[in-house]
């Protein structure tokens, strides 16, 4: 159950204490003085813009003195002193409490803080979508000409594409978030094709299932969409909804349509649940109010954040917007705005960010009918902002720099507003196809120009900004590379997947991979210590590379199946009755599969007897005298025939020579483990032959990429070259061949596994590795 | 000028800031004024589950069990004995740490947030952040926060180190990791977890599937396959270096003297014994070890696990001698040790919960909340006899150092049910100013993210508690 609360504001409603510009002033400003005194021509000059502009003041003077309310012009006008016409003229005089936190406020000094004083930018970002004419020139690609007009405009010369195998790797990493493996690098480089790069583009995009194991990562980032989180509250993964979306290639409208307005069983209904933890919740975090805030940010390129809890003083966005946006999403009528955590009394009905694409309809009165409407307003075909906020998504994920940054902030000025709006529109006329846009852009000359340095002050655009891979990237290279996939397990059954698929680890985590209760549109993608730590020091990447270089030298005997998987058990017996003929040993392991209290769990195995070829069945005990039988309770159940057994334990029975045929038995929980503070939870197995420690479960099914080439036998040098091509997408150069051969085989004559381990590591770790060309 | 450092004034940090995608601190004009310092250090010393106040730093009257006895006639299940400080009285099991209040202040009025349908990891979220979730930027972890205002105290250790806290428990998993993280103020701030301290040391060691020698020669040889790249151009010059930079912070770490620091075997056998009382207990001698070579934010908890340590769902009399077994000889110690080496002074130390608990009320008194646990009218056996339900009115905070006044009782319980906090509320905002003001940050202090401004305490609101700070 969920009561939403709302909380006074301390400050607000002590008569001590520093007044709060955000929420006590700047309401006050925004509501009485703003109106008239902003913008880019304000009443007499004065404007509240900013604490610099009101202190400077306007035709009459500063309006205030900070630390000095006695001399402050702001102060005598909204009380009508000095035969002036009281402040504001025509609306409501200002209540005396309001003048009161305004003359305290002006007494302690007029804290403001800075985050409104930013240029005033006279851009006015339009809603409609625009077609913009393509400017002539020899270049197929439009958004080339574009760019070609751009850079004659500024006297730069145009850059010249990167080579193939830049290229290829630049699209592989982009479109299945893997690199080319050398035998596709190289016929890609042999093809005399002279539309071998868009025709690579078109293959790698077919292929649904890679591009889909990719791409899926930036909308789980967009959409706050993760793999099991629960946080004992409402949470509802989308994952199935997403994988099937990607796969199908749904046209984006279609997709915002269907996350805006579930109405089938198969649709995200999660999307709009949002993020929530069992128990009360701020005002400003209802399911609803979350809906209004990631819904205008991801769709639309809107900062609703402020404005959940006050009108806000960074963009011009009103706590009844965020409201009104709000009501779309809730089954209540009207909403009483909140502001930071006070009820104010005001109602608002459902309103639009742009009333115009509302106008002469009604608000409907159904939740399942506002959403529809909400739906069609954000997919209409005169809201030009939907198509290019998305296509400004796609343009930084692929360039590395938006056309419109932040790209959460759409209403900012684009370096090239023909160009985002022209890219918006042909997205739209090609029935919002996400792929369409994808090679649109990776066939244009943006995509494919070298990488641009440093930027000046005032960026110019010369090519793609540098990117590092992410962490979903990483993980998959090295799974590829070396063929050894991580598995999840699915009931009695493993299988492999790629690293999204995986809850996040330290090293994911510290590679960038974030903790999605918020939107992510950009990944951090710094170097870290800590970061370098786990990747140095950390145990998640040295098994996978220990298994990784075992694999590739063919050293890595494929796990051998269990006889018996009780999965997890947490209470009560698990029933077994195998064949063991002809084993000459059996392996018995007790895993701990989440007990909270692994000391105090007692578990094991009861009447566990072995039958031989004649049907004689004899006690454990008696075969194997180093078990000794004792008590345990078992669904209140006693036997005298127990055998417990450490919670992480293994044991190997020798059973060569004894002529058995059978054992069977149960494994149990002993009664004692149910308390709530032991919470116990234990996975037994057996084996006939070594179990592979990190491959229990049986797996099923085959790697997403097909394995590669192993390195057995071969010479160090080849083997060096066939790791820079798969790893680095090139040969390496002589002092490199020599080097790297010589960490491969430790300086001697063949490949040792710790050489493999070492070079694999220093040409993961390596710059060229971690961003693309 | 080949001074190490842990963390590169120009590592990832100045990078960002270059990039234009690290938040900014909020510029002087907002009125944020310098604090000066009282403590450079700070330990968390954390109560994980909901430590019983009444079986602990506020004993309240004793019943004795026997069966058939009503619930609601227990207070206390142990007998309040007595302290080096007149006024205060502490539960039976705390004999070490009755020796040592006159080191330090007692909170008795800790009045953490009301936040409906109890949920451990939640109350701890907004405990070590300051704001409960969800919210809409992702939240720094106090430790972040202190070690991104403040930066590391010495270059060659983290700045911010967790003792204690496994993150893979299974249930609560993704809620503990939510908050055991550095949030939007970026990675280079994060936790350094340590889950065992007895391992410790193999967190700055090269790993033992490389050990030292191999893992020096991959390092030297990886270099020299970076520098024989032709390949120049590829992501930067100031990204390759940084991440090269970066690796070389690690590598340092793994290979630095300051990494003695971590090793618990180093200890003579007799300060080793007299603080094993387990993972905890070495806990606090690490933080004592870290806080003595430069460690700016030291957590040490009791862990959370759900239903275990003081989680106490049932049998609460019982765990709670192991409990307060667990923490009485170590956190004593290390107030004294501290002392004796001259640090109490500029080190901060709180014991702190995420609420308290009572036999009776789940949540605050009439504001009484969904029941969790099952508490009989009459009890028949002695795992009834305990604190079991979560009560969010007032909980117990001892500090110590930094300037905490000394052998002082600040605020005041009922004695009778449902021992309602009577005078001196402190808020978690307000503890958390006092805390901030004493490390030196104003509680106002914050940074810009997404434009908007972000505060250590909530809203910029918390105000330093005068009665923890001056002395009097």
């Amino acid at each position: 159950m969920t009561r939403y609360w709302t909380l006074a504001c301390f400050a607000a409603t002590l008569p001590l204490g520093a007044v709060d510009f955000a929420t006590e002033v700047h309401p006050i400003l925004s509501a009485k003085c703003m109106p008239c005194h902003s913008g880019s021509n304000p009443q007499a000059m004065l404007s509240f813009a900013s604490r610099a502009t009101a202190v400077k003041g306007g035709t009459s003077g500063p309006s205030f003195l900070p630390g000095n309310p006695a001399q402050s012009l702001l102060l005598k006008r909204i009380n009508g002193e000095g035969g002036l016409a009281m402040m504001p003229p025509g609306g409501s005089p200002l209540k005396e409490a309001d003048i009161e936190k305004l003359r305290r406020w002006i007494e302690e000094g007029a804290n403001w803080p800075d985050t409104s004083a930013k240029p005033v930018s006279t851009w006015n970002p339009p809603l409609e979508p625009r077609r913009p004419a393509v400017p002539s020139s020899t270049a197929s690609n439009p958004i080339d000409r574009f760019l070609n007009a751009y850079w004659e405009q500024r006297k730069i010369d145009p850059p010249k594409p990167v080579s193939d195998s830049q290229f290829a790797r630049r699209v592989y990493y982009d479109i299945w978030g893997i690199p080319p493996t050398p035998d596709q690098l190289k016929y890609f480089d042999a093809s005399n094709d002279l539309d071998k790069r868009p025709k690579l583009i078109r293959e790698l995009l077919a292929n649904s299932d890679l591009y889909t194991g990719h791409w899926i990562s930036f909308w789980n980032d967009l959409l706050r969409n993760d793999i099991g989180v629960v946080y004992h509250g409402e949470r509802k993964p989308i994952t199935g909804w997403l994988q099937q979306s990607l796969k199908a290639n749904k046209p984006y409208r279609t997709m915002v349509n269907e996350l805006l307005n579930p109405t089938r069983k198969e649709d995200p209904e999660g999307f709009l649940v949002g993020v929530n933890w069992r128990g009360d919740i701020n005002a400003s975090q209802t399911p609803f109010m979350q809906a209004s805030q990631n819904t205008a940010q991801i769709f639309l390129g809107i900062n609703l954040k402020c404005a959940s809890c006050h009108d806000s003083f960074i963009n011009k966005y009103l706590l009844s917007q965020a409201y009104g946006l709000a009501a779309y999403f809730t089954d209540q009528d009207q909403l009483e705005l909140v502001r930071c955590d006070m009820k104010t009394g005001k109602m608002v009905k459902a309103n639009f960010l742009y009333p115009e694409l509302a106008s002469g309809k009604r608000i409907p009165s159904k939740l399942a009918d506002r959403r529809k409407t909400a739906a069609e307003m954000f997919t209409h075909p005169r809201n030009g902002r939907t198509t290019r906020t998305i296509v400004n998504r796609y343009w930084q994920k692929l360039i590395g720099r938006g056309l419109v940054e932040p790209v959460d902030e759409m209403d900012n000025e684009p370096w090239n507003a023909d160009l985002l709006d022209w890219l918006a529109a042909d997205f739209d006329d090609h029935d919002q196809n996400l792929q369409y846009l994808i090679e649109q852009i990776m066939t244009s000359i943006a995509y494919q120009a070298p990488t641009a340095g440093p930027q000046t002050a005032e960026y110019v655009f010369r090519g793609p900004s540098p990117r590092r891979i992410t962490a979903e990237q990483f993980a998959d290279t090295a799974s590829a590379v070396t063929g050894q996939w991580p598995t999840i397990v699915d009931g009695s059954e493993a299988r492999y997947v790629r690293d999204w698929q995986l809850k996040s680890s330290p090293l994911t985590r510290s590679l960038g991979r974030p903790i999605r209760d918020q939107v992510y549109t950009t990944r951090q993608d710094q170097a870290t210590t800590f970061q370098a730590l786990e990747l140095a020091n950390g145990g998640t990447l040295g098994r996978m590379l220990r298994r990784g270089a075992r694999n590739l030298l063919s050293q890595q005997a494929p796990p051998p199946p269990n006889l018996v998987d009780t999965k997890a058990l947490r209470r009560g017996a698990f029933r077994f009755d195998i064949e063991i003929a002809g084993l000459e040993k059996l392996w018995l392991l007790a895993e701990d599969a989440g007990s909270y209290d692994q000391e105090k769990s007692v578990v094991g195995w009861t009447d566990i007897e072995f039958v031989d070829a004649s049907g004689i069945a004899k006690p454990l005990h008696e075969v194997f005298p180093e078990f000794s039988a004792s008590l345990m309770t078992v669904n209140k159940e006693k036997t005298q025939k127990g055998y417990p057994m450490e919670l992480g334990s293994s044991r190997v029975l020798n059973l060569k020579g004894k002529g058995f045929t059978g054992i069977r038995g149960w494994f149990v929980v002993d009664d004692a483990s149910l308390q709530s503070d032991i919470g116990t939870s234990v996975r037994f197995f057996l084996f006939g032959t070594e179990p592979d420690r990190d491959q229990l479960i049986r797996v099923v099914g085959n790697g997403p990429v097909s394995a590669p080439t192993l390195l057995a036998g071969k010479i160090p040098s080849e083997a060096t070259r066939m790791l820079y091509q798969a790893l680095l997408s090139r040969d390496p150069n002589p002092v490199e061949l020599e080097r790297a051969s010589a960490l491969a085989s430790n300086g001697g004559q063949a490949i040792t596994t710790a050489g493999l381990e070492d070079l694999l590591w220093s040409l993961l770790l390596h710059p060229e590795f971690q961003y693309l060309p | 000028m080949n001074r190490r450092h842990f963390m590169q004034a120009t590592s990832a940090a100045t990078l960002a800031a270059l990039m234009g995608n690290e938040p900014r601190m909020l510029a002087a004009s907002t009125g944020v004024k310098p604090v000066p310092a009282k403590a450079d250090c700070m330990i968390l010393l954390w109560m994980a589950g909901g430590m019983a106040q009444t079986e602990t730093f506020d004993p309240k009257a004793y019943t004795a069990y026997e069966p058939g006895l009503p619930s609601d006639r227990v207070l206390s299940t142990f007998k309040p004995i007595d302290t080096v400080v007149d006024n205060i009285k502490l539960s039976e099991g705390l004999e070490e740490m009755a020796k040592i209040m006159d080191r330090g202040t007692l909170v008795r009025s800790h009045r953490v947030g009301d936040l409906g349908f109890i949920l451990h990891s939640r109350h701890q979220y907004h405990w070590h952040t300051g704001y409960a979730p969800p919210q809409s930027v992702a939240c720094p972890h106090m430790g972040s926060w202190i070690a991104r205002m403040l930066g590391p105290r010495n270059p060659d250790i983290p700045a911010f180190i967790d003792v204690g806290q496994n993150l893979e428990i299974g249930a609560e998993s993704d809620s503990l990791k939510a908050f055991h993280t550095s949030g939007f103020v970026g990675s280079e701030h994060s936790p350094f977890m340590i889950t065992d301290p007895r391992d410790a040391i193999a967190t700055t060691r090269p790993s033992e599937l490389l050990g030292a020698a191999r893992f020096e020669n991959r390092y030297k040889k990886y270099k020299e396959l970076v520098e024989a790249s032709t390949v120049g151009q590829y992501g930067g010059s100031f990204q390759k270096e940084s991440l090269v930079r970066s690796l070389d912070n690690a590598h340092r770490l793994l290979s630095s003297s300051a990494a003695k620091a971590f090793d618990l075997n180093l200890e003579p056998k007799e300060v080793y014994d007299a603080y094993d009382t387990g993972k905890f207990g070495l806990g606090c001698l690490l933080a004592r070890r870290l806080a003595e070579a430069g460690a700016r934010f030291i957590e040490v908890t009791t862990e959370y696990i759900p239903f275990r340590y003081w989680d106490t769902h049932e049998n609460g009399h019982l765990r709670q001698k192991d409990l307060k077994r667990m923490i009485d000889r170590p956190i004593a110690r290390l107030i004294r040790d501290l002392e004796e080496r001259g640090l109490l002074d500029r080190t901060l130390v709180v014991i702190a919960s995420e609420f308290g608990r009572d036999m009776m009320v789940e949540g605050k008194p009439g504001l009484a909340v969904k029941e969790q646990v099952k508490q009989p009218t009459i009890m028949t056996d002695i795992k009834h006899y305990g604190m079991h339900r979560h009560f969010t009115e007032a909980s117990s905070v001892v500090m110590f150092g930094g300037g905490t006044p000394k052998g002082k009782l600040y605020g005041e319980t009922a004695d009778e049910r449902p021992c309602r906090i009577v005078k001196d509320a402190v808020s978690i905002e307000d503890l958390h100013a006092t805390i901030y003001q004493t490390m030196g940050i104003a509680p106002d202090a914050g940074l810009e993210i997404e434009k908007r401004p972000f505060y250590v305490t909530k809203d910029g609101k918390g105000k330093p508690v005068a009665g923890l700070t001056s002395g009097v």
